[in-house]
């Protein structure tokens, strides 16, 4: 029988283009606020798992810092993964099934301010016959678009509608990097950048972290009023080669789907990790959400994108609307590589 | 991000305006390089082997042919026979996007394409770069054909594409022997302004002075800082600043024998030590002791700093992360004090 | 309620200087695909993999969980990777074991590599930049200090690194075989980080070591003794604070009491029949038999120059040669949880210590600030002496 585990608390930074602070100190930041609003002792904390990645800042060992911001003195439980922090939620959610354990400290941060995206993210590519070539996840992204154009899934109309959408909802994000009221036709006047797509399609640079907690079954309930069940988490991935991918598609995403049984109830907010315009319709047919679903309140990657932080901001802001009350039951997605090579999908509902 | 009390609080208002109160020392620019050498096992070095040679290789995979060939069947996981196949020279755009800004780590410095082609006689399509004289001379489902670059190295870049009405007729004369390894020069470059904390060190150090924080919280000096006490988990400001001596105590050491690799600059053995020096509560680790014999260096050593001249004092090296004190100090000599007893220095060894 | 987990299958590459005969996805496919045969199972019956390194720019691949999903089976399904600097091949084993405990996954498959010739690990150690001290230039003062503390006699280093060297050449994986070394030969080496001498260092290797572990169902089922989880334990604390103990960390201290614990050992000396530790530089032994609580402060040395460490000794430790005869860093701490394992399976062939019923698997790393260990037994209950 699963456990019931809940997130008790989330903490985000602002997206922003640049910030003073070191990663550990926006980290001891939330830390801190996560403890304050829960009234629990550093020493509560059973489990810390954070989600970071050294190449942003080019410096090996970099996530060794991190460790200030959480606290680990006394010596701590905690693990760390070289990924966005939604997989460090999946680790801490498998982790707490076992039951021995109840309060896990999850986080989830990046500096993409002093590198340079384009040139670092071809290192995620086969190391023999693409990185070399400078394949940056926007070129492939332009792939995947065309794609969608050629299939006609999609229209460069469609595309420049996800972006206003989304930069019009992050006007009522405080936390949005990026946001602006702009048309969609006047979208369509801009150059191409990585045609099909235009700047505009892309996400912003930014710095940024996120930290929730979640608790097992009663122990959440004693830590707050408003628990966020997790209802499932799940996440699959697709072939790294991608003339072995069709890329208007996602079958990582209809897998994780059923693994978190997506459609056993009904989705009041979807949170997608859309850094590109097209890939919000990639994953609409993927997830098979119906039209209508509200897809990224917060606007979404696309007005803030804090590498390594996204995913799991995407789970926070589900959560969020969630405690509020604007929303009952909704999904969270994360994901990673080129073309939403990897997917997390993360069903959280009210109690 | 507000570092201002031990209780945090995030204002905008504040963020702006530690953004405008920066560091107005430049940023510190570092780089991140290497070339390596990777090895390619029998499959990869076939192809690339093939590249140097002017030719396209597939590997046969049940009744498909893959391209770029794989070690391994990409649906059941086993591993594939070396049973290559040439394909191309001419395939087909699956896909293609035109970048208008290449980046300096593309294949191209001008507006060029990648594309998804399936090479002829094959059933997967490789990702590569397309040069054509616009992106009107490329369409899904036309027709391109491999190009090979007059310098060739049994590597990736030795190929590219071209539009079939664009394409030139080469002679590629073949290679000799296999190629087993392949190199990429990897180089990164990063910038970030110091963090206000971090540029008040440096300043001080540029004044002849080593400048610690004392945490609110506990009262321990902490040099270099990072701008918090992450034992009691807070923040520190301007105001927790405390200059600390310029004298200690030797706490620790090695002597490194410089292991040779790419950007080495150390060629003779050298001392590594830590000094704690008076006024603070940890260590000042990596400094580097060129002048005081071995045999006259031990732990418990009384030393002092010994500044260079202000005009060659330099923190181009002091940044965010690590310790350092940058090239300010000429060197450190001993003061001629007793020695600090093991049991005094015993819990600061770092 | 936890579900039990047990180590079915157990692959290791050949470590070398450079394994120049494969690429970085044939590497790692060499270990797992001997982990799978050695379950009598395929890609298909893994549920999730979960793999582990050292940093990225040690081979300039960033998140090659990415690029190596395909050449490991996992396309469709879950794989996660783990990074927690040297201890991470042990962190890695801890993390796939919790997959299997919460019940969610039934068999997975975990691994740890490093293809480290590509690159160069000092320069990677150094942050990329000139006068890197390495990991041996970091903890040489340390050592400095137990030394003076424990006043223990400078041989041990020298007979550490020789009982390590000679116990690897039973271990055909290794990656050195130096069946000729001697104590002088070891004083006698280039000092690299005063105190340390050369043949006192750990090599740099590439390789990769996997495992599939699996639940009761499937350990009743796997074709070969499954080494059981016991118990594991991991800790953290900062690298650098006033005061802190860099020579016997708190850290170390807490894990190892939090893994006994668990695992229901009250006396380790006598109730644990061997340990593979991570010594990637000699006087790490010692130093961990006291810094795990194995022996009192002091008389870790005492253990090793009485010969207790060797393989016909007491407590033994490192029958496989350990991180002094092969160090693929993401790999290291792994192969100390495999070869732990394979102890208890009655399968290390000439490295098995006879009778070997309950084993240690432990690795350490950054500042000596991570620790992850784990206990593996013959039995799922087993009765400790």
């Amino acid at each position: 029988m699963p456990e019931e585990i809940a997130i008790v608390a989330v903490a985000q930074t602002p997206a922003r283009r640049r910030y003073a602070d070191s990663e550990p100190s926006m980290l001891m930041e939330l830390t801190n606020r996560l403890l304050a609003e829960t009234g629990l002792p550093r020493s509560a904390v059973d489990f810390t798992i954070a989600g970071s990645c050294d190449y942003l800042s080019g410096l090996p060992f970099a996530f060794v810092s991190n460790v200030d911001g959480f606290g680990a003195w006394p010596p701590v439980y905690e693990s760390h993964l070289e990924m966005d922090g939604a997989w460090a939620l999946f680790e801490a959610w498998v982790r707490l099934q076992m039951g021995d354990i109840d309060i896990a400290l999850v986080a989830g941060s990046g500096k993409s301010s002093p590198g340079s995206p384009r040139e670092i993210f071809p290192l995620q590519t086969d190391p023999y016959v693409a990185a070399p070539l400078g394949l940056d996840p926007v070129s492939v992204a332009g792939l995947q678009a065309r794609a969608l154009l050629d299939a006609g899934l999609a229209t460069e109309r469609d595309f420049a509608e996800v972006v206003s959408r989304s930069r019009r909802s992050g006007l009522s994000n405080p936390n949005a990097q990026v946001k602006k009221d702009v048309a969609v036709d006047a979208l369509l006047k801009e150059p191409y950048y990585a045609s099909p797509l235009r700047k505009h399609d892309l996400p912003p640079i930014s710095d940024g972290a996120a930290a929730v907690l979640i608790a097992r079954g009663k122990r959440a309930r004693e830590l707050t009023k408003r628990p966020v069940w997790i209802r499932g988490i799940d996440h699959r991935i697709d072939s790294h080669h991608l003339g072995l991918r069709d890329l208007t598609d996602s079958p990582s995403c209809r897998i994780a789907a059923k693994g978190v049984d997506l459609h056993g109830g009904p989705i009041d907010v979807a949170e997608l990790c859309v850094r590109y315009s097209p890939e919000e319709i990639v994953l609409r047919r993927a997830l098979e959400l119906a039209p209508g679903t509200q897809i990224n309140p917060s606007g979404g990657p696309l007005c803030g994108h804090p590498v390594m932080a996204t995913g799991l901001v995407r789970v926070i802001e589900v959560a969020q609307r969630i405690r509020e009350g604007s929303a009952r039951r909704g999904v969270a997605h994360a994901a990673s590589g080129p073309a939403l090579q990897q997917n997390l999908l993360c069903v959280l509902e009210a109690s | 991000m507000s570092c201002e009390s031990s209780t945090p609080r995030v204002s905008d208002g504040v963020h702006r305006d530690r953004l405008r109160r920066m560091s107005s020392l430049p940023p510190v620019r570092y780089q991140l390089e290497y070339p390596y050498t990777r090895t390619t096992g029998p499959i990869v070095g076939a192809f690339l082997t093939a590249l140097r040679d002017g030719k396209l290789l597939g590997i046969r995979c049940g009744s498909r042919v893959l391209c770029p060939p794989l070690e391994y069947d990409p649906a059941s996981g086993e591993t594939l026979a070396p049973d290559f196949v040439e394909v191309g020279p001419g395939g087909t755009i699956l896909s293609w996007t035109w970048i208008a800004e290449p980046s300096r780590k593309h294949p191209f410095a001008k507006p060029f394409a990648f594309a998804l082609i399936r090479p002829d006689g094959a059933d997967t399509a490789i990702c590569h770069a397309v040069a054509a004289s616009g992106p009107e001379a490329l369409h899904t489902g036309g027709r391109v054909r491999t190009q090979y670059r007059a310098e060739r190295r049994g590597a990736i870049t030795d190929l590219y594409f071209a539009p079939e009405a664009e394409a030139e007729s080469q002679y590629i004369p073949p290679g000799k022997g296999a190629v087993e390894m392949t190199e990429h020069l990897i180089s990164l470059e990063f910038s970030e302004p110091l963090s206000p904390h971090r540029e008040r060190y440096a300043r001080a150090l540029l004044d002849g002075k080593f400048i610690g924080q004392r945490s609110p919280a506990s009262g321990k000096v902490y040099l270099p800082s990072k701008g918090y006490d992450p034992i009691e988990r807070v923040q520190m400001s301007e105001r927790d600043d405390v200059v600390v001596a310029d004298t200690g105590t030797v706490v620790a050491y090695t002597v490194i024998t410089p292991v040779q690799y790419y950007g080495q600059k150390e060629t003779e053995p050298y001392i590594r030590a830590s000094v704690l020096l008076d006024g603070a509560d940890q260590p000042l680790g990596q400094q580097d002791i060129r002048t005081i014999p071995l045999a006259e260096f031990r732990s418990g050593l009384r030393v002092r700093a010994v500044w260079k001249s202000r005009a060659e004092r330099s923190v181009v090296d002091v940044d965010n992360r690590w310790g350092g004190t940058g090239a300010v100090i000429e060197r450190w000599e001993p003061t001629g004090e007793p020695d600090v007893s093991f049991e005094k220095i015993r819990e600061h060894n770092w | 309620m936890a579900e039990r987990c047990a180590v079915v299958g157990i692959g290791q590459t050949q470590y070398a200087r450079r394994r120049s005969d494969v690429s970085l996805e044939g590497l790692v496919r060499e270990a797992a695909l001997r982990a799978l045969e050695d379950a009598e199972l395929g890609f298909e019956d893994l549920d999730a993999i979960v793999i582990g390194k050292a940093p990225d720019a040690l081979e300039g691949v960033m998140m090659p969980e990415l690029s190596l999903c395909d050449a490991l089976g996992a396309v469709g399904k879950p794989i996660h990777r783990v990074h927690t600097a040297g201890s991470v091949g042990a962190s890695t084993a801890i993390s796939a074991a919790t997959l299997v405990e919460s019940g969610r996954y039934q068999t997975v498959l975990t691994l740890g590599y490093e293809k480290q010739s590509e690159g160069n690990a000092t320069w990677a150690l150094g942050g990329g930049r000139s006068g890197s001290q390495g990991a041996g230039g970091s903890f040489a003062p340390w050592i400095r200090n137990y030394i003076q503390r424990s006043g223990a006699p400078e041989h041990i280093g020298w007979k550490v690194a020789v009982k390590d060297r000679l116990n690897a050449c039973n271990n055909p994986y290794a990656h050195l075989h130096m069946p000729d070394i001697t104590i002088e030969k070891v004083k006698e080496s280039p000092l690299l980080w005063d105190p340390l001498h050369f043949l006192e260092s750990c090599p740099s290797s590439d390789g990769a070591a996997a495992m599939v572990l699996t639940n009761a169902a499937g350990a009743k089922r796997a074709p070969r003794p499954p080494a059981w989880v016991i118990a594991h334990a991991k800790r953290t604390e900062f690298s650098q604070f006033p005061g802190r103990d860099t020579v016997k960390p708190v850290a170390g201290v807490d894990c190892a009491k939090a893994l006994y614990q668990k695992a229901g050992i009250t006396d380790p000396r006598r109730q644990i029949d061997v340990a593979e530790l991570y010594v990637p530089f000699s006087w790490y032994e010692p130093m961990w038999l006291e810094g795990h609580l194995i022996c009192d402060e002091n008389e870790g040395w005492k253990m090793t120059d009485a010969g207790e460490t060797e393989m016909g000794g007491a407590f033994p430790v490192n029958p496989s040669g350990g991180v002094l005869s092969s160090n693929a860093i993401g790999a290291s701490g792994m192969i100390r949880c495999l070869e732990a394992a394979s102890q208890v399976r009655g399968t290390a062939g000439g490295c098995q210590i006879d009778g070997a019923k309950v084993a240690l698997g432990h690795a350490y790393g950054g500042a000596a600030q991570y620790f992850a260990m784990w206990i593996v037994a013959s039995e799922p209950e087993p009765k400790y002496r």
